[in-house]
C-alpha cells in the first residue's frame, strides 16, 4: 500500500441556491462558490494544484461543461479531474479531492460540484435514468402511461423505500412530518440554504399534498440551483492558513445492484430498496480507515443525505448511529435537534436545498464548516470533535460516507 | 515516482462497428478477461474506477448499470466522466492514498448507440457556440489542423502519411476495427474528404469496445508476475475550444513536463522506447510529437519523415495503429496504456516491437484535445 | 460596467432521442411470456452463485451468466408497496382525481426468486395491504404475451 498523506479541509465556498438563477449561467454560478471559496481559505487560483468537477449533466444538457467553465475557475494547466456518479456525485467529487492530496500527488486541491436545475427541466433529468428501461418496456407492448406511474421519477422509488422502511421500523407518518420541520427551521438559519420555513409544524407538514403514499409534498426536497467548493490540503500548509482546520480521516463508497422499478433485467427491483446494505458497508469501511470504534457515541454531528423525509431515520441507522427500527425514537427524544446530542442536518439538509450534483458535497462541506465553528447561527452548541457525511443516489443503489474531524488520522 | 503503482492485468474486447451485444455484457466479457489476465478474483478487488459518459449512453449516471458487470458489486466503486486514462489516475491516487491495494479500472462506450457527433457538439458553449451548428468535433479539429499546417509548415502528405503509417500497423493488431495493411499517404489523402484538410482516414473511427486493466499497489505487486511499473504521470486541462490556440498541444507539453519529471526523463527522444498516443486525428500525432518532446517544436512533420516513428524507427508511436484503428470513446486513451503495457511486456503479438523498456502512453478528452495525460511505464 | 447586471437569459432545447440501445432482456423475458401461456413463469439461474432472476437477466452479480431457466411459483411475498397519489408523469398534479382510482403498487418476490417484480394488487383495501402479505398471480384470461399479462396480483 502506499503511504496515507493526511487531508485537511481549508476552505468552504457555496452560491446563493435558489429554485432559478436567471441572473447568472452556469460557470457564473459555479464561479460564486468557487470564489467564495478561494476567499474563505485565503488561497488564490495559483496556490492550487489541481480540481476535481461533477454534476449531473442531463439537467443542463451540457456534456462535460468544465470544458465550457473551468477556465474561469482558475484551472488553466493544471489536472481537472471529472468524476459524476448520479445522485452522489458532489461526494465522490468531494471524495476525489480528498485521494488526490491523500495520494501525495497533489498538495491543493479544490472540490467543485454544482447544478443549475432551472437550465432543464428536472422531471426529464431524472426520467432520463431510465429512459432506456421505458424504451425497452414500450418495445414489450407496455403502456408509458403505465411505466410511469410505476416508476414516476425519483418519487417511485423513494415510496416504495419510505412503506418497507416504515414496515421495518414503526416509524409513523408523523415522524415523517417531524423530520421535514426540524430540517425546515434548520434551513431557515442557514443562509445559504434554499427552503427556509421558520417555525415549520409537523402539523402543517401532514396538511400537505399526498403525492403517493405516504409521501407527502412537505417530505420531498425542492429542485435548486447551486454551486459548491471545497479546498483539500496537506496538514503542515492547513496549519499555515488557519488556526482551526476541519481534517478528512476517510471516505468510502459502495454500489449495489440498481433497484429501479423497471423491468428492462438490467435493473429490476433485486434488493429492498430500504435495505441499503450498500450504505452499511461504506459506513464500516469508512469508520474502520478513521479508527472509529464506537460509531454510535463518537460523533457529534451528521449529515445524512435525505432528500425524501423518511431517509433522516433510515440513513441514520444504516450509517450505524444507532440499532435498526431504533431511529424514531430517538427522533422523538430530541436528540437529533440542533441543540440535542447528535444533532443530524443543521445545514437544513438535501430536503430544504438539493441542486442535486452538489448536493452530496454540501453534506461533507456543513460537517467541515461546523468543525470548523464557521456556522454562524446553525452551529451547533458543542465543539465539533467527529462528524459523519453521507450521499446517496445511482437508482437507489450507490451510497458515498466521509468521516470528518478536528485532528488528523495521523 | 518508483516501484508505487504497477499495472498487473490487462484485457481489451475487439473494437468493432457494432458489438451486437448490450453495454452490460460487452462490459462483463471484459471484466471476466482482466480477472482471468491478473489471475484473481472479483472478491480481490478493492476499488473499481469506470470512465464512461452520460451523453454517450444516453442515460443519467451510466455506470449505474455497470455495478454488476464490472465487478463493483457491494464494493468501493466510482465513476471519471472522461477517456479511461483519466479514470486510471483516479484508480492511481486511490493506491496512493494508502487506502486500497487493488484497482480495477475500465473504459467503454458503444458508438452504435450514440448519434455519431451529438454528444460532441453537447460539449461545445451552449449560449453561442452550439446555437450556429458551425462547431463540432470534426470542423473544429480541421480548424487546429490547419492552424498547425499553417504555423509548421506540415503537408497533407505528411498527415496522411501518419494515417498510413498507423493503418498499417492496425493490419497487425487483433483487435483494431479498422486497418489497411500497406496503405500509404495518396490513399487517405484520397479518401472522402470531411472538412479540409481532413479526410475520411485521416479521422479515428468511433466505434464499440471495452478495455481494463487492473493495477496494484508496490506492496500487492510482489505477487503478480511481469508488473509494468507507472514511473511517471501528468495530466494538464486546457482553455476553452475558442480562447487557446490552436496550432500547439500546450496542455500536453504541460502534462508531458510534469510526467516526466517524476519519471527523471531529461531527454525523451533518447530515453524513450515507444510511444502510444491517442490521435483522434492524424495530424494530432505530428502535434503529440512535438508536445511530448521527442522532436522540437514544429518540427512533427520532419520528425515523422525521419521514419523514426515507424515500426522499425528508434521510437516507434502506435505499433498499435493507435486510436486511427479504432476509437472507443472513454476507451481508447486507456487502450494506449494497455498497448504500452503489453509491449514493455513482450505480448504484442505481430504488432511487437523488440526491447522495449520504457514507454509513453497518452490519453485525451475533450474538443482538440483540451485535456491531456501522460504516462511513463516501465518494466522491472 | 457591472457583468451580472447584463447577464440575459435565453432559451434553447436540445435533444436526447438519437439514441439506439441494446438489451439481451428483452429476448430473455419474451421467453418468460411465452412460457406464461402455459402457466409457468421461467426465470433464470446463475451457474456461479444459484441466484434466481425473475423476471430474468443476462447478467449475475457474481460475474456469472444466468444459462438455464428455471420454474417460479405465482404465489409470492410483498416486500414493498405505495398507493398511487398526486404524483404523474409530469410531477405533481394537484387537479383532483386526475389519477383516477388509487391503485396499490407492490414490489412481489415470487415463492423461488430472489428478485422482485412490481405488480398492482387488487381485491384488498389500501389500508390493509403490508410488507410480507402473501399474494398469488392472476392470471389473465387471454393472455397477451407482454409484461401486462404479469401485472396482477391478489391476496392469498
Amino acid at each position: 500500500m502506499g503511504k496515507h498523506h493526511d487531508v485537511a479541509v481549508v476552505g468552504v465556498g457555496l452560491s446563493k441556491h435558489v429554485s432559478k438563477r436567471r441572473d447568472v449561467n452556469m460557470p457564473e454560478l459555479v464561479w460564486e462558490a468557487v470564489s467564495a471559496c478561494y476567499e474563505d481559505a485565503g488561497l488564490k487560483p495559483k496556490d492550487v494544484d489541481a480540481f476535481a468537477t461533477g454534476n449531473m449533466p442531463a439537467f443542463e444538457g451540457v456534456n462535460l461543461p468544465e470544458e465550457w467553465g473551468a477556465g474561469h475557475w482558475g484551472a488553466y494547466g493544471k489536472p481537472v479531474l471529472r468524476i459524476t456518479t448520479g445522485g452522489t456525485t458532489g461526494g465522490s467529487v468531494a471524495h476525489g479531492g480528498y485521494y488526490l492530496v491523500a495520494s501525495g500527488l497533489y498538495d491543493t486541491v479544490m472540490a467543485i460540484a454544482f447544478e443549475k436545475q432551472s437550465d432543464g427541466n428536472q422531471t426529464f433529468g431524472l426520467n432520463t435514468v431510465a429512459l432506456a428501461d421505458a424504451a425497452a418496456q414500450f418495445k414489450m407492448g407496455v403502456d408509458p402511461g403505465f411505466i410511469a406511474a410505476f416508476g414516476g421519477g425519483a418519487v417511485g422509488v423513494a415510496v416504495y423505500q419510505a412503506s418497507s422502511y416504515m414496515k421495518s421500523s414503526g416509524c409513523t407518518t408523523h415522524h415523517l412530518d417531524m423530520v421535514s420541520a426540524l430540517c425546515r427551521n434548520n434551513a431557515a438559519l442557514n443562509p445559504y440554504s434554499h427552503l427556509k420555513q421558520p417555525g415549520l409544524t409537523p402539523e402543517q407538514v401532514a396538511e400537505t399534498t399526498l403525492l403517493q403514499y405516504p409521501i407527502r409534498f412537505g417530505h420531498v426536497c425542492p429542485s435548486t440551483d447551486g454551486a459548491c467548493a471545497m479546498l483539500f490540503t496537506t496538514p503542515e500548509k492547513a496549519k499555515k492558513l488557519t488556526d482551526k482546520p476541519a481534517y478528512v480521516l476517510s471516505v468510502s463508497s459502495c454500489s449495489d445492484e440498481a433497484a429501479l422499478v423497471g423491468i428492462a433485467g438490467s435493473g429490476t427491483t433485486n434488493v429492498d430498496p430500504c435495505e441499503q446494505e450498500s450504505c452499511k458497508i461504506a459506513a464500516a469501511r469508512a469508520y474502520e480507515l478513521a479508527g472509529i470504534k464506537d460509531p454510535r457515541n463518537e460523533f457529534d454531528l451528521a449529515e445524512p443525505y435525505a432528500p425524501f423525509a423518511h431517509q433522516m431515520l433510515m440513513f441514520y441507522e444504516r450509517l450505524l448511529l444507532c440499532d435498526e427500527g431504533e431511529a424514531p425514537s430517538i427522533l422523538d427524544s430530541g436528540s437529533m435537534n440542533l441543540d440535542g446530542e447528535l444533532p443530524v442536518c443543521p445545514s437544513g439538509g438535501v430536503i430544504s436545498t438539493n441542486a442535486i450534483g452538489a448536493s452530496a458535497m454540501e453534506r461533507i462541506a456543513e460537517c467541515a464548516v461546523q468543525i470548523m465553528g464557521k456556522g454562524g447561527e446553525r452551529q451547533v452548541n458543542k465543539e465539533v470533535h467527529k462528524a459523519v457525511a453521507h450521499g446517496w443516489g445511482g437508482a437507489v443503489n450507490l451510497n458515498v460516507v466521509a468521516v470528518l474531524a478536528d485532528t488528523p488520522r495521523g | 515516482m518508483d516501484k508505487e503503482v504497477a499495472i498487473v492485468g490487462y484485457a481489451q474486447t475487439p473494437y468493432v462497428a457494432d458489438f451486437n451485444e448490450s453495454r452490460e455484457m460487452m462490459v462483463l466479457q471484459a471484466t471476466r478477461a482482466v480477472l482471468e489476465n491478473a489471475g484473481i478474483k472479483r472478491e480481490e478487488l478493492d476499488t473499481i474506477v469506470t470512465a464512461n459518459n452520460d451523453y454517450l449512453d444516453g442515460r443519467t449516471i451510466s455506470n449505474m448499470r455497470l455495478v454488476e458487470p464490472a465487478g463493483s458489486w457491494r464494493k468501493n466503486e466510482s465513476k471519471v466522466e472522461m477517456d479511461g486514462a483519466f479514470a486510471m489516475l483516479y484508480a492511481v491516487t486511490r493506491i496512493l492514498s494508502g487506502d486500497h491495494d487493488i484497482a480495477l479500472v475500465l473504459g467503454e462506450s458503444q458508438a452504435s448507440v450514440y448519434a455519431g457527433i451529438l454528444p460532441g457538439i453537447m460539449m461545445l458553449d451552449p449560449t453561442f457556440d452550439r446555437q450556429r451548428w458551425l462547431l463540432n468535433e470534426v470542423s473544429a479539429a480541421a480548424l487546429q489542423a490547419s492552424a498547425y499546417m499553417d504555423a509548421s509548415g506540415v503537408s497533407e502528405d505528411q498527415i496522411s502519411g501518419v494515417a498510413a503509417k498507423n493503418l498499417d500497423n492496425a493490419s497487425r493488431n487483433p483487435v483494431a476495427m479498422r486497418s489497411i495493411a500497406g496503405a500509404d499517404a495518396k490513399k487517405v489523402k484520397a479518401s472522402r474528404p470531411l472538412y479540409s484538410p481532413i479526410t475520411e482516414l485521416m479521422m479515428a473511427p468511433q466505434c464499440d469496445g471495452a478495455c481494463a486493466l487492473v493495477l496494484a499497489s508496490g506492496k500487492a505487486a510482489a505477487r503478480f508476475e511481469k508488473p509494468v511499473w507507472i514511473k511517471g504521470l501528468g495530466f494538464a486541462h486546457d482553455s476553452y475550444l475558442t480562447e487557446r490556440p490552436l496550432d500547439t498541444m500546450s496542455s500536453l507539453k504541460m502534462a508531458a513536463d510534469s510526467c516526466y519529471s517524476q519519471a527523471g526523463i531529461e531527454d525523451a527522444s533518447s530515453q524513450v522506447d515507444l510511444a502510444e498516443v491517442y490521435e483522434r486525428f492524424a495530424h494530432e500525432e505530428l502535434m503529440a510529437y512535438e508536445a511530448l518532446g521527442f522532436c522540437e517544436p514544429m518540427k512533427g512533420g520532419a520528425f515523422f519523415d525521419s521514419g523514426a516513428t515507424k515500426m522499425d524507427g528508434k521510437l516507434p508511436v502506435n505499433a498499435s495503429g493507435g486510436a486511427l484503428g479504432a476509437n472507443v470513446e472513454c476507451a481508447a486513451g486507456l487502450a494506449r496504456v494497455i498497448e504500452a503495457a503489453m509491449q514493455i511486456r513482450g505480448e504484442a503479438g505481430d504488432h511487437q516491437v523488440q526491447g522495449v523498456k520504457t514507454a509513453v502512453a497518452h490519453g485525451q478528452s475533450g474538443i482538440c484535445a483540451q485535456e491531456n495525460m501522460v504516462y511513463v511505464l516501465g518494466g522491472e | 460596467m457591472e457583468y451580472k447586471e447584463v447577464t440575459t437569459s435565453i432559451d434553447g432545447a436540445w435533444n436526447f432521442s438519437k439514441w439506439e440501445w441494446k438489451f439481451e432482456s428483452i429476448a430473455l423475458i419474451g421467453r418468460t411470456f411465452e412460457a406464461m401461456k402455459e402457466h409457468k413463469l421461467l426465470g433464470n439461474k446463475c451457474p456461479d452463485c444459484g441466484t434466481v432472476y425473475f423476471l430474468p437477466k443476462p447478467f449475475c452479480r457474481c460475474l456469472g451468466m444466468p444459462d438455464e431457466f428455471v420454474e417460479v411459483k405465482d404465489t409470492g411475498t410483498i416486500t414493498t408497496y405505495t398507493v398511487t397519489g398526486a404524483w404523474g408523469y409530469e410531477g405533481i398534479t394537484e387537479e383532483e382525481g386526475a389519477q383516477g382510482e388509487p391503485l396499490i403498487f407492490a414490489g412481489v418476490q415470487f415463492d423461488g426468486a430472489d428478485t422482485k417484480v412490481v405488480c398492482v394488487v387488487e381485491d384488498v383495501e389500501p389500508e390493509k395491504v403490508g410488507v410480507g402479505m402473501r399474494v398469488k398471480l392472476k392470471w389473465p384470461d387471454k393472455l397477451e404475451g407482454a409484461i401486462t399479462d404479469l401485472s396482477r396480483c391478489t391476496p392469498l
